[in-house]
């Protein structure tokens, strides 16, 4: 139950010979990958491809149809390892995952089947996440793909590319034995666009038609197999390759009038250059431009004669690589040195080194080159100083307005998340017991390092949060606290985490935050998931639990953790005492509390339509929601320090004397319960309330409700009279 | 239109959970029943889950494009290349011309006048709202066309989200070469509350095209014009008539202050007199008269309305029995009616959530009695038992009458240790403040007036009030030891530190940064 359902749009994948597809990036690669006779596929979340993911799950459907195997894998280390499947067997498969995190939690798999070789096309598709709205720190798959020879293709941003090269992509890999990476940038995951279908090809091998096992031992990777598949690679596979991308021109020339001068771009940053010659007046909005282009939608490897062919002849090339170190601009130069062309090659001498090549940065360095090569054929229609002055034409004085009124909005808990109430009472802990050292994980709750929470001082990877605390534990003045979601547990954090710290005497504290889903991700289902996705503790403690269920109290007592405590993340006050007691305790041995609670989101996407049904069928339901008391709220906000709800906000203060806005609870709140808990636990002020609004009363109701407000209403109005008696 | 040699650019920002996704398929689908290709990409999961996140749009006509040719989209929005801007919020138009999206000969920039606080205004101590008026003052600068109202209150008002809101001023604005007709026919075919997002849609439409007031008015640079805040904060104060004898009286004695001064002090005295008494206000009136007689009379006597304000709100400190008085006021449930948007006859239950301290019931016990009490371990024990948090029904007799009961305990609220407590600093805070204003030139003045200000840190409950009270006590005790080093700066340093964190660690530093004292850590 992911958080975006794709279940409508994956019947598109169904359009057969010359239908037109409308839709989204992923949902293309996916058919593309169906139009190719994939086998097997697989991948682990994580943005930008999360969505894939979820089509492809939401796809089961469709993808049994045709007789394709589906598995969420439980990392992308599981991924890699599926793709083992073409090394034997004419298998075509394909896995997903975010770079550069999956990769690297891949790369002992991927480097294994890089070296042995496939038979099948095997593709990595990486979501790149680089650049603005990336979540991680920012490196390149290049690297990667370099050392371990796998091909990389970065194709133009445009739907028919994204196919072409998925189908050509397989072939490729087929042609040259090698394993690639199919590099998805963050915005052509997400670009909507069209292309003309092709029908489904079924798998040549399938549950249907299964293969006959056959060894071939110079495949696996013992030594001295692997000194001749190294050889292999550089004899065979490579030259196979590079014949075939140059064969198949999967690499792009687009001529242009002012031979002397050319641009040699990745395919993905082919439309940013376009526009940015069309501004400069040197291309149309077809993309007919004055300036020859070379696109690369093979990445990695270069085709050196394609290279020099460019580039003979001209006097002047930029090239645009985006991120560093700069290996395209490294390869070209020696591809010219050894043909001895003596064609000048800009790059990141006038382009920025780091960074993402944006609309702007890549105007600004059009201009610079342009202005370099001085072609007295072309005028700008703008000069390099106006191109500069674009990027803010704001002055000096509008400028410090903005810095001071526009204030950050950092990525912050949803409101409801149950994580809030865990992190309201470690903060509460950590004013008796702190101040904490916290080593976190990936997650939602890594929002927990930002305000207003402030917890957390390094995040090490996924599921990595236990065993990066092992290093500094030694030297805390308290238990060693790490935190860790239930999706890294999986991960990574029963193996790297739990299991060596048990071995190794850690007598720290482990919280694992089990929301039930994969939920920064966008709530895919994880092992722990319990079905109907209902958290003991939390909701309905007599809801069916999975029989296939994996718990992860289980899993922990199984590694040998003796302390296990599960407690919901909405008592705050048994969080505090069980973090306090966790934290404290003379019992050796790692502690893990487990805090439950379920994910919001998801929660109210179930409950809201449940709810509606029964308020419509007439059935006597309650709703709650809770409100702050204007009068009382003396405007301190320390409940929005505490639990930064998104539904807790401000407004002016009613009362003409005082100035500070007071908290108020907005139309959002879900009722959680978090702001009453945190005013008891941290014994805030008596201004919350939680309002229970009725739905289809019942009769008992009505007749308490009535005699309540009779006498209450009594006395109220004899008070009333009396105030105004006594009023000003 | 003539034919289009490039496409149109179009940025929309909006915070998570907005719907700026729907608006965004919104506007895809209008471009497609007009013929027009549309390209569409985001940073999906950025606005997870609070934070601002872009879409943005190219469009191009599909009758112009050659037989066979895709138009070249961009996938990213440039500075300078930016036809229409749509923002969901106030901040998030600042935002977009921060980012340079916003360019005076080519964008028009929609947004709500709205404000969503973001976390840094929300956690602020005391007041961090930005200046939203500045915001958009320089966004009316530097937008071709800029089109605002406060379209969530518009949506509101036809009871559906702000996106069919955002979706009717962009259709008003009539920056898009689309028929009106193509906008409706996307709204009607969601099958999803049509009716209302349609309703929502035509207001909106309306009041975009409508703007100016001209119909079908000329295009053009559409400067913002600051509104006044509030037409009721321009509007000089009238002075109400008094409703009772004593009301008469007290409403004399406050003609003998300045005008500028009535507002605060009617205000105040109506506060004190709903909190205690007549005598009440009275005690209050003879405090301010005297610091009015010190009163040089700068800024419209701004010392005097600043101490009057604080001085009320201190002397109106929230008791056990003051918030038992707000919460059985008649006007409260329709107060909680209206604020959780309950039906008029819809029932509802209403639990408060309380925890009292042992400091807060001895508060109320008679000022010896309350002493003895916490002085005896054993009588803190035994009250401990019960400071559990509470959950109480309001609506049920029993705590009503509970704490209507509480609420009646203010009439000897002049004995209790609560009031000797807090009057005895307010005592210290005046003695100060008529010190300071006593002194011959400025300084004496400036002194003063912050000394007032400070009035404003005294506030919450528990902790809070713990914190902010000691902070006082350590200010007054400064001034009190060293009135001549004191001056109308330090306190101000003293003030700002207080608000800058909520554990006393920027006041401490502060305090134990200039000795010699002893009482900085008594505060701390």
């Amino acid at each position: 139950m992911a958080e975006r359902s794709f279940a409508k749009e994956v019947l598109k994948l169904r359009a057969g010979d010359g239908e037109l597809f409308k839709g989204e990036g992923i949902l293309a690669i996916t058919k593309a990958l169906l139009q190719s006779g994939v086998s097997y596929v697989s991948g682990y979340q994580g943005s930008p491809i999360s969505h894939l993911m979820d089509v492809l799950n939401d796809a089961r459907e469709i993808l049994g149809e045709l007789g394709v195997h589906f598995e969420t894998s439980g990392s992308e280390a599981t991924a890699a390892a599926m793709l083992s499947a073409s090394i034997n067997y004419p298998l075509r498969g394909a896995v997903t995952w975010k770079s550069t995190v999956g990769t690297n939690v891949a790369s002992d798999a991927l480097s294994n089947v890089a070296s042995s070789g496939v038979v099948g096309g095997a593709m990595v598709i990486v979501g790149e996440d680089y650049g603005e709205g990336s979540s991680i720190m920012q490196e390149r798959t290049y690297a990667f793909a370099m050392k371990a020879q796998m091909w990389l293709l970065d194709p133009r941003p445009n739907l028919p590319s994204i196919v072409d090269m998925v189908e050509k992509g397989f072939q490729l890999s087929e042609a040259s034995n090698t394993p690639l990476f199919y590099m998805m940038r963050i915005r052509g995951c997400h670009v909507t666009g069209e292309f003309v279908a092709k029908d489904n090809i079924p798998p040549r091998f399938s549950n249907r038609n299964p293969v006959v096992p056959h060894r071939e031992p110079e495949k696996i990777i013992l030594p001295p197999n692997v000194y001749a598949q190294e050889r292999e690679k550089i004899a065979e596979r490579l030259p196979a390759a590079i014949a075939f991308i140059k064969e198949h021109k999967l690499n792009e020339w687009f001529p242009g009038k002012h031979e002397q001068l050319g641009i040699i771009v990745q395919g993905g940053s082919y439309n940013t250059v376009i526009r940015a010659l069309q501004r400069q007046g040197l291309a149309d909005a077809f993309g007919q431009t004055d300036i020859p282009l070379y696109v690369m939608n093979v990445a990695y490897p270069l085709v050196p004669d394609e290279i020099v062919q460019f580039c003979v002849g001209k006097q002047q090339v930029l090239v645009l690589e985006e991120g560093q170190p700069e290996y395209i601009e490294q390869g070209i130069h020696t591809a010219l040195r050894r043909a001895d062309v003596q064609t000048r090659i800009y790059g990141k001498d006038i382009m920025p080194m780091a960074g993402e090549y944006t609309g702007q940065v890549t105007l600004e360095g059009l201009t610079r080159f342009l202005e370099a090569a001085a072609l007295p054929s072309i005028s700008l229609r703008l000069s390099r100083e106006e191109v500069e002055a674009l990027r803010s034409p704001l002055t000096d004085a509008d400028h410090e307005a903005l810095l001071s009124n526009v204030p950050p909005r950092p990525s912050g808990l949803c409101t409801g998340c149950p994580e809030r109430p865990l992190f309201s009472a470690i903060k509460q802990v950590q004013r008796e017991l702190g101040p904490f050292h916290i080593s976190s994980d990936i997650g939602c709750h890594s929002f927990a390092t930002l305000a207003p929470f402030n917890l957390g001082n390094t995040i090490m990877g996924y599921g990595l949060s236990l065993a990066s605390s092992s290093g500094i534990r030694h030297s805390l003045p308290h238990k060693s606290i790490s935190i860790m979601g239930d999706g890294g547990f999986w991960h990574n954090g029963l193996t790297s985490g739990v299991t060596s710290a048990v071995f190794n005497k850690h007598d720290g504290v482990l919280i694992i935050v089990d929301n039930g889903y994969a939920a920064a991700t966008g709530g895919q289902d994880i092992p722990s998931l319990v079905e109907p996705n209902i958290i003991a503790t939390t909701i309905d403690a007599d809801a069916p639990s999975r029989d296939d269920a994996q718990s992860i109290d289980a899993a922990c007592r199984g590694a040998g953790v003796k302390w296990v405590r599960t407690v919901s993340t909405y008592s705050v006050d048994t969080m505090k005492d069980t973090l306090e007691e966790a934290l404290t305790t003379s019992t050796p041995g790692l502690k893990v509390i487990i805090a439950e609670g379920e994910c919001m989101l998801n929660r109210q996407r179930r409950i809201k339509p449940l709810m509606k049904k029964s308020i419509d069928d007439g059935k006597r339901t309650v709703r709650a929601r809770f409100m702050v008391d204007a009068e009382t709220c003396t405007g301190d906000h320390a409940c929005i320090r505490i639990s930064g709800c998104p539904s807790l906000t401000i407004k002016p203060n009613p009362d003409p004397l005082r100035k500070d806005p007071v908290t108020y609870v907005d139309n959002s709140c879900v009722g959680c319960g978090v702001c009453g808990a945190n005013a008891h636990a941290a014994i805030l002020c008596p201004s919350f309330s939680r309002v229970d609004l009725l739905y289809n009363p019942s009769r008992m109701d009505r007749l308490l409700g009535r005699m309540r407000h009779s006498v209450i209403g009594w006395l109220q109005q004899r008070d009333q009279r009396k105030e105004r008696n006594r009023s000003l | 239109m003539t034919a289009a040699t490039q496409t149109i650019n179009m940025v929309i920002a909006a915070l998570g959970g907005e719907g700026g996704g729907v608006l965004t398929n919104w506007i895809i689908d209008v471009a497609d029943r007009e013929g027009w290709l549309c390209q569409s990409t985001s940073l999906a999961g950025v606005a997870q889950r609070t934070g601002a996140t872009i879409y943005y749009l190219e469009m191009f006509p599909r009758s112009e494009l050659p037989e066979g040719v895709q138009p070249v989209m961009s996938l990213f929005p440039a500075q300078g290349d930016i036809d229409v801007a749509i923002a969901s919020e106030v901040a998030e138009a600042g935002r977009m011309v921060q980012r340079g999206f916003i360019t005076p000969q080519r964008t028009t920039l929609i947004a709500s006048d709205h404000r969503v606080y973001g976390i840094t205004e929300k956690e602020h101590l005391s007041d961090g709202i930005v200046d939203a008026l500045a915001l958009q003052e320089v966004a009316g600068r530097y937008a071709r066309d800029y089109i605002h109202y406060d379209m969530l209150t518009l949506a509101n008002e036809h009871g559906t989200v702000i996106s069919s809101v955002l979706l009717g001023a962009l259709a008003g604005a009539g920056v898009l070469p689309f028929d009106k007709s193509s906008y409706e026919a996307v709204i009607s075919s969601t099958g999803k509350a049509v009716a209302s997002n349609m309703a929502a849609f035509e207001a909106s439409y309306q009041r975009a095209s409508n703007r100016g007031g001209e119909q079908g008015a000329e295009r053009g640079v559409e400067q913002f014009v600051p509104a006044q805040a509030s037409p009721a904060a321009d509007a000089p104060f009238k002075l109400p008539a008094a409703a009772s004898a004593e009301g008469e009286r007290l409403l004399g004695r406050l003609q003998a202050f300045p005008v500028s001064c009535h507002e605060v002090v009617y205000h105040a005295l109506a506060k004190l007199v709903d909190y205690q008494d007549y005598a009440y206000a009275d005690q209050y009136l003879d405090e301010i008269e005297q610091l009015l007689a010190l009163d040089r009379g700068d800024n419209d006597y701004e010392l005097t309305c600043e101490s009057a304000r604080y001085l009320a709100l201190w002397m109106c400190f929230e008791d056990i029995p003051r918030v038992a008085q707000f919460k059985t006021r008649a006007s409260r449930m329709d107060k909680v009616r209206s604020e959780v948007r309950a039906e008029d006859d819809q029932l509802f239950h209403v639990t408060e959530f309380f925890r009292p301290r042992v400091e807060e019931m001895a508060a109320i016990l008679p000022a010896r009695l309350g002493r003895w009490v916490l002085g005896s371990s054993t009588c803190c024990r035994f009250l401990n038992l019960f400071t559990g948090g509470k959950q109480l029904r309001t609506n049920t007799l029993a705590v009503y009458l509970t704490l209507r009961t509480l609420a009646g305990l203010r009439r000897w609220r002049r004995a209790s240790l609560g009031y000797q407590h807090e009057h005895a600093l307010i005592g210290r805070w005046l003695q100060a403040l008529k010190a300071a204003a006593a002194r011959p030139g400025d300084s004496g003045q400036a002194l003063a007036l912050e000394l007032a200000e400070c009035g404003r840190l005294v506030k919450g409950y528990g902790d809070t009030r713990a914190r902010t009270s000691g902070q006082m006590q350590a200010m007054l005790e400064r001034i009190e030891q060293q009135p001549e080093q004191v001056d109308a700066d330090a306190v101000a340093q003293w003030r700002s530190a207080a608000l800058a964190d909520d554990e006393n660690r920027a006041f401490a530093e502060l305090m134990a940064q200039t000795p010699p004292s002893s009482s900085a850590e008594q505060a701390a």
